[in-house]
């Protein structure tokens, strides 16, 4: 299961919701391993980071975690934690695996220059991955 | 929860919402607020949030909301919970991802009139020196051991170094280094998060802003401070960095099987928490703790770049150009603390999530030199508006476990700042108004628009009215430095 910007699916993948003091995301997917991807990817769009280039770099990951939710935080927090310590921006992800409590994936990306924006951490706040027609959608609150 | 419907005026500036409000519900929650800061608290998520802490196993008499309230996410932003020891729990939520974020106020012997023809000069050696922005670190290179060595001396460990001295430990909140701390509970992506920041400033919501003393509300205590009108001082505003940011990402995972385990139902998973006698619970204590001397020794590694930036411009041109401190306070902890509470002494854990800590006349725990007035609290307001000085008071001892505001708070989202504001017009309208800028972004700028936050004159008038700190000075920007 490979997800990159130009394999996009005909769903609006993430948005923006208001939060009074931090930045909230509602993101979609068709399946466990689109949402992830796009949260991914929207996670980037709150960063902000300077132009990077073609996938030069790729990480492996694999993370366990006690239910779909807990995992989804520890995936954003794994890249969140990369582009702080290395500058890394990733923006293809494939799945070689995934499940509601683990997953093992390689992300590839690229170093960049500078993030505008610094996401401090990814909340658990009130989140839920809900079923819906088409997929499955959740809000995750970035603390920034 | 928008809306009016559930809470209460109770008094001039507090509102209470009672357990009968909603089923779970342990104590009352109570919020400060005038008519026209309820309202503001009315229309986001804030009181509901105040409501779902009120649940926290352990918790004790009442919640509390200080007038600067807004939505967060687990605990509302201005939130003061406290739990009772030995079972009562402690939540990381409570502490939030920037453990010991705070203020650091230092003063010069210098007029504004002085410092004036230089301030564009001080205002780029600031930046200069002082690291920020995302993931930016800082100059101080760690031998092998001194991480640990930070986040169990803090500031000491900082003033060890060359960063400062007795006295500026002296006028710092627990004498800058808070007692219990292990770094053996730290992860080691905390620990790579923070080895090379000591010293930085981040970004977000954090600067660090020249600023002169525009109005003093109370000649006494004023002077007691080191503060008379016309003063320049200059305010540090940031807390752990990455380091404190993986403490709390770190247990509040490990919490979601604490919770399980001990069989809490909590209305939200950011409320994660373990009982203050459970192992999960001593350690993150410890870990918390351990972040927060972290935050101690940045402030104080910055202090000493600014003091540096002080000497570097000034030096030559304008006689008495040093800084001493004022005070350091945190507005993002956890303590054990103890406080009367039904006319009995109980030692409790009050989380602090967005207050600051406002023990008043007479507490042990103060520095001789503030003991007899109260301590020094630093409510920073927003970006070219104002900031206060206020001392804590009795009554913030008897009604809100010794607690009172930390800033104006937000009204409006981040992208909802951006989307109205510019940054570059802005920048251009604080530079109209005499203020030197200086940010690494200007996105980041328009997000922290005064626009986007309450008033900080009408925050600190609820606290003064309702006896939770004093008002001393008032002041007001000359320079902001952001990340």
């Amino acid at each position: 299961m490979t997800h990159s910007p130009q394999a996009r699916p005909p769903i609006r993948r993430f948005e923006e919701v208001e939060h009074t003091a931090d930045r909230a995301l509602r993101v979609c997917g068709r399946d466990l391993a689109e949402l992830f991807a796009n949260a991914a990817l929207g996670m980037n769009s709150l960063m902000r980071p300077a132009a990077c280039g073609r996938p030069s770099i790729a990480k492996e990951i694999e993370l366990e975690a006690i239910d779909a939710e807990s995992l989804l935080v520890a995936w954003l927090s794994e890249l969140a934690f990369w582009a702080e310590t290395e500058s890394l921006v990733f923006t293809h992800f494939e799945f070689f695996g995934i499940s509601a409590t683990r997953l093992r994936a390689v992300a590839s990306g690229d170093r960049v220059g500078a993030f505008e924006k610094h996401v401090k951490a990814v909340t658990f706040h009130n989140l839920v991955i809900r079923s819906q027609a088409g997929g499955l959608t959740a809000t995750v609150v970035f603390d920034v | 929860m928008a809306g009016t419907r559930g809470f209460q005026k109770i008094g001039e500036f507090l509102y209470e919402i009672p357990v009968s409000f909603r089923e779970g519900m342990r104590v009352p929650a109570r919020f400060y607020a005038d008519d026209e800061l309820a309202a503001a608290m009315a229309g986001d998520r804030s009181l509901e949030q105040l409501v779902n802490t009120a649940t926290l196993p352990g918790v004790v008499r009442h919640v509390l909301a200080m007038p600067d309230m807004h939505q967060g996410y687990g605990f509302p932003i201005g939130g003061v919970v406290a739990t009772a020891l030995p079972d009562g729990v402690i939540s990381p939520g409570g502490v939030g991802y920037d453990i010991n974020c705070g203020v650091r106020l230092l003063a010069s012997r210098l007029e504004a009139e002085q410092v004036a023809p230089h301030l564009d000069d001080l205002a780029s050696a600031i930046y200069a020196n002082c690291p920020s922005g995302v993931g930016k670190g800082g100059q101080v290179k760690l031998k092998p051991g001194e991480l640990d060595e930070i986040m169990e001396k803090g500031a000491r460990w900082a003033v060890r170094r060359g960063y400062g001295t007795e006295a500026d430990l002296e006028r710092t909140e627990e004498s800058g280094c808070l007692a219990g701390a292990d770094a053996a509970k730290v992860g080691a992506r905390a620990r790579d998060r923070g080895k090379d920041q000591v010293g930085t400033l981040g970004a977000g919501n954090h600067f660090i802003e020249v600023d002169r003393v525009e109005h003093v509300a109370d000649e006494a205590l004023a002077g007691r401070l080191g503060l008379s009108p016309g003063q320049v001082v200059v305010q540090i505003h940031c807390g752990s960095r990455g380091l404190g940011h993986q403490v709390c990402t770190d247990y509040v995972n490990l919490f979601q099987k604490a919770v399980r385990k001990y069989r809490f139902e909590l209305p939200d998973r950011e409320l994660v928490c373990a009982p203050l006698s459970s192992l999960e619970g001593r350690d993150y204590l410890a870990a918390m703790t351990s972040a927060a001397n972290y935050a101690f020794a940045n402030r104080q590694v910055l202090a000493f770049h600014i003091r540096r930036s002080f000497e570097q411009v000034l030096a030559g041109k304008v006689k008495n150009f040093g800084l001493y401190q004022i005070y350091d306070i945190a507005h993002n902890m956890a303590k054990i603390e103890t406080h009367v509470v039904d006319g009995r002494r109980r030692e409790l854990c009050v989380h602090r999530k967005g207050a600051t800590r406002a023990f008043g006349p007479g507490s042990e725990v103060l520095p001789e030199v503030y003991r007899d007035i109260g301590q020094p609290v630093l409510v920073p307001g927003s970006m070219g508006t104002s900031s206060w000085v206020l001392v804590g008071t009795e009554g913030a001892m008897a009604q809100t476990f010794g607690s009172t505001c930390h800033g104006a708070g937000r009204t409006m989202s981040r992208h909802q700042a951006k989307r109205s504001v510019h940054g570059a017009a802005l920048r251009q309208e604080l530079e109209a108004g005499g203020i030197h800028v200086r940010a690494g972004s200007l996105g980041g700028l328009a997000e922290e628009a005064p626009a986007a936050y309450k008033d900080v004159d009408r925050v600190v008038g609820v606290v003064h009215g309702a006896g939770l700190a004093k008002r001393v000075a008032r002041l007001t920007p000359l320079a902001v430095i952001k990340g």
